[in-house]
């Protein structure tokens, strides 16, 4: 079975309704890797305020964060960094997984994120 | 009787501020700890003045109280707490994770939630884990202000039920994630607060119509958390045979009034009655004195007072009025009377000819009540939260529905249950409210302060996410933090009370917003005895304690000041409310 693993900045929550605005990334990003999850991939997701532990067991992701914090989100597929500084497609996460092509992507393209935007923000109160 | 009587181990006082909560709970630990019983009071409000009641400065594990055998006491400091938290989730990643992840962890968890789950820990280690109390018989929480303090009592079922009902899994438990694993102790506490022969709670109020409201609100919630053990506590009430003093008389109707018409919720509770004293209650022996009111003697001594006195709210709406326009924020712990300050303000500049929008933030307030019979060019409005929420959870899913598969949907709908949604559509329509000040006057009573400091938190992370990303900001959240600091156009008015906790309090919420960038315009110290004209004896040497409260906020506190003299007419409606600027 494949693995999907997903590797997001510090942030309070990763499903994006918590900011002024929701993130419509995080939403679609969320709502895709259900659908993975749906097609026999095994999904896992972590984000670095919460679980710090998973990112320093990780000699692939440590290495990426020295690089600088503007590369998560990392995404990886069987272990290997197939994605840096952006949430993936439902299309292109399909392509790196080697799934059959999706017929309509419902998510919109991949978009570039901001460290520490999208979700709640430290101080935004929310959560 | 003058103090409850409760047998269980533990005991809660909540209420809105400047009730006499911490006097209270002082008084009935030191009445328990008098009988002989080991007892603990413990604060977990942020603007606690524990210290300043029992004469001793206290820490986070209990201190003895000198000249009251078998009494302790400590103050949970929510900051503190909260930095032993982000220490204890951060410190182990030092040197394993680079600098930069490490910054980023610590940013995420110096939020105000982290503040509050931190000091709901705290607590949850005292109620919920028997050993950390095992010395003591009776534990007594002088909880914070009343929303404040219903947060944190219906934090943890909302959590609770949050983590059963999350199906998606990676939800929005936020920076409570880190503390998932000790559901079982949140579980236990909860279901100590619910105990009826472990847990009293006391609700404390003034004989007054919105104290009693507020109660009666607190009393609902907690019997919707299953809290059932409760106990009325009326602080400060005025009992005189007869009296020819204007001032008494009304203030002895008006309690009247307000306990005949109580909530019939509140009606079927124990009730105790403690009076109206002209000793302050700081200190042991005011705080027998509490108890025992009889020991008091009916000695009254006759004060003179000569302080020049800071000028009426007229003058300050005269200042107002000037600019013909702009956003103006009346803010001030519970119970000072922000509502009814906002609400005078707003019917003067109405007939001074001014377009005026008058908006409530506070989820107790009842302006459009206080306002009775329309003004022209006055409208009245009130920021609704469940209102609110409904608008921004339909807006999102219509939003982002197009795009979801019915899985993304169900996900994304559970998500928008959790506590933060309130937050952001309450915000949100703060700033819109705000946004109506290019225009005309808009008048807003803000919520209590430590909402209010969330609000403004929140738009100053917004502010500088914003200047980031540039996304789909609506624009009168793009402007609002711009427009908050800007003399010209938002003028900041703190209310208080002449007595040490509000004065205290509003200081603290003065140095919050200092923080924020914000200066207040003026500041209104409402329900002066002083200024009152009552020739009462009581109520003389109770006006004379104001003056260095007074001479404190009007000589060192604030750039300008108003004096609203205690009315004997109650401020509602438009007469009532045009007293305060006469």
């Amino acid at each position: 079975m494949k693995t999907l693993e997903i590797y997001d900045p510090a942030m309070c929550c990763s499903t994006g309704v918590c900011g002024v605005e929701v993130d419509p990334v995080l939403v679609a990003f969320n709502a895709d890797l259900q659908w993975l999850a749906g097609q026999g991939v095994q999904v896992s997701r972590h984000n670095l305020s919460q679980e710090p532990q998973a990112f320093a067991a990780n000699p692939a992701v440590l290495k990426e964060l020295e690089a600088g914090m503007e590369r998560l989100p990392l995404t990886l597929v069987d272990g290997r960094v197939v994605g840096t500084g952006v949430y993936l497609s439902r299309a292109q996460l399909a392509q790196k997984l080697g799934l059959a092509p999706v017929a309509a992507p419902v998510a919109p393209g991949s978009f570039p994120v901001q460290v520490g935007s999208g979700c709640c923000t430290p101080d935004s109160g929310c959560c | 009787m003058a103090i409850s009587v409760a047998d269980t181990r533990h005991l809660f006082f909540t209420g809105k501020g400047g009730v006499g909560k911490t006097s209270l709970s002082c008084a009935t630990g030191l009445a328990l700890a008098d009988a002989g019983r080991r007892v603990l009071i413990v604060s977990t409000d942020p603007a606690s003045n524990l210290d300043e009641v029992l004469g001793v400065a206290l820490g986070q594990t209990p201190t003895a109280i000198p000249g009251a055998s078998g009494l302790f006491a400590l103050n949970i400091d929510p900051e503190a707490a909260a930095h032993d938290y982000r220490e204890r989730m951060v410190a182990p990643y030092r040197g394993i994770l680079p600098a930069a992840a490490i910054a980023s962890m610590e940013e995420q968890f110096s939020g105000a939630c982290t503040v509050e789950i931190a000091a709901f820990d705290e607590f949850s280690k005292l109620l919920g884990e028997p050993a950390a109390t095992a010395q003591f018989d009776h534990v007594i929480f002088d909880t914070a202000p009343t929303g404040h303090t219903l947060r944190l009592l219906t934090l943890p079922s909302a959590w609770s039920e949050f983590i059963d009902s999350a199906t998606g899994g990676a939800s929005c438990l936020g920076p409570l994630a880190g503390l998932e694993k000790q559901k079982a102790l949140y579980a236990a506490t909860v279901a100590r607060l619910a105990d009826p022969s472990e847990t009293t709670v006391v609700l404390v109020s003034r004989p007054d119509v919105s104290a009693l409201r507020e109660a009666e609100r607190t009393r609902e919630e907690l019997a919707a958390l299953g809290v059932s053990n409760l106990q009325l506590a009326l602080n400060g009430v005025l009992a005189v045979a007869s009296t020819d003093d204007a001032i008494a008389a009304a203030m002895m109707a008006r309690g009247a009034d307000a306990l005949a018409g109580m909530p019939v919720g509140l009606a079927g509770l124990p009730v105790s009655s403690t009076p109206l004293l002209a000793l302050g209650t700081v200190g042991l022996h005011a705080l027998r004195l509490m108890a025992n009111p009889e020991r008091a003697g009916s000695r009254v001594e006759t004060v003179e007072v000569d302080t020049a006195l800071p000028a009426r709210l007229s003058r300050l709406v005269d200042a107002l009025a000037q600019a013909g326009r702009g956003v103006i924020l009346t803010m001030g712990k519970g119970g000072v009377g922000k509502t009814t300050v906002a609400a005078a303000i707003a019917v003067a500049l109405a007939r001074r000819g001014h377009a005026v929008q008058l908006s409530t933030t506070d989820p107790a307030a009842h302006v459009a009540e206080a306002i009775g019979a329309s003004v022209p060019g006055l409208h009245v409005g009130r920021i609704d939260p469940a209102a609110e929420v409904a608008a921004y959870q339909a807006e999102v899913l219509a939003k982002a529905a197009p795009n979801l598969d019915a899985n993304g949907l169900a996900m994304l709908e559970e998500d928008l249950r959790s506590p933060c949604t309130e937050e952001i559509a309450v915000f949100r329509a703060f700033a819109r409210a705000v946004d109506a000040g290019q225009e005309g006057f808009v008048v807003l009573d803000t919520a209590p302060t430590g909402h209010t400091i969330l609000l403004l938190d929140a738009a100053e992370a917004y502010h500088r996410e914003v200047s980031r990303t540039q996304g789909e900001m609506p624009e009168a959240v793009r402007q609002l933090l711009p427009r908050l600091r800007d003399p010209a156009l938002t003028r900041v008015l703190i209310v208080t009370l002449a007595e040490a906790t509000p004065v205290h309090e509003a200081e603290r919420l003065q140095a919050d917003l200092g923080r924020a960038g914000i200066a207040p315009f003026a500041w209104v110290i409402n329900q002066s005895l002083l200024a009152s004209g009552t020739r009462h004896p009581l109520l003389r040497e109770r006006g004379a304690a104001e003056v260095p409260f007074i001479r404190r906020v009007a000589d060192q506190l604030s750039p300008r000041c108003a004096l609203v003299p205690w009315l004997p007419e109650a401020p509602v409606g438009v007469a009532g409310l045009a007293q305060l600027t006469q």
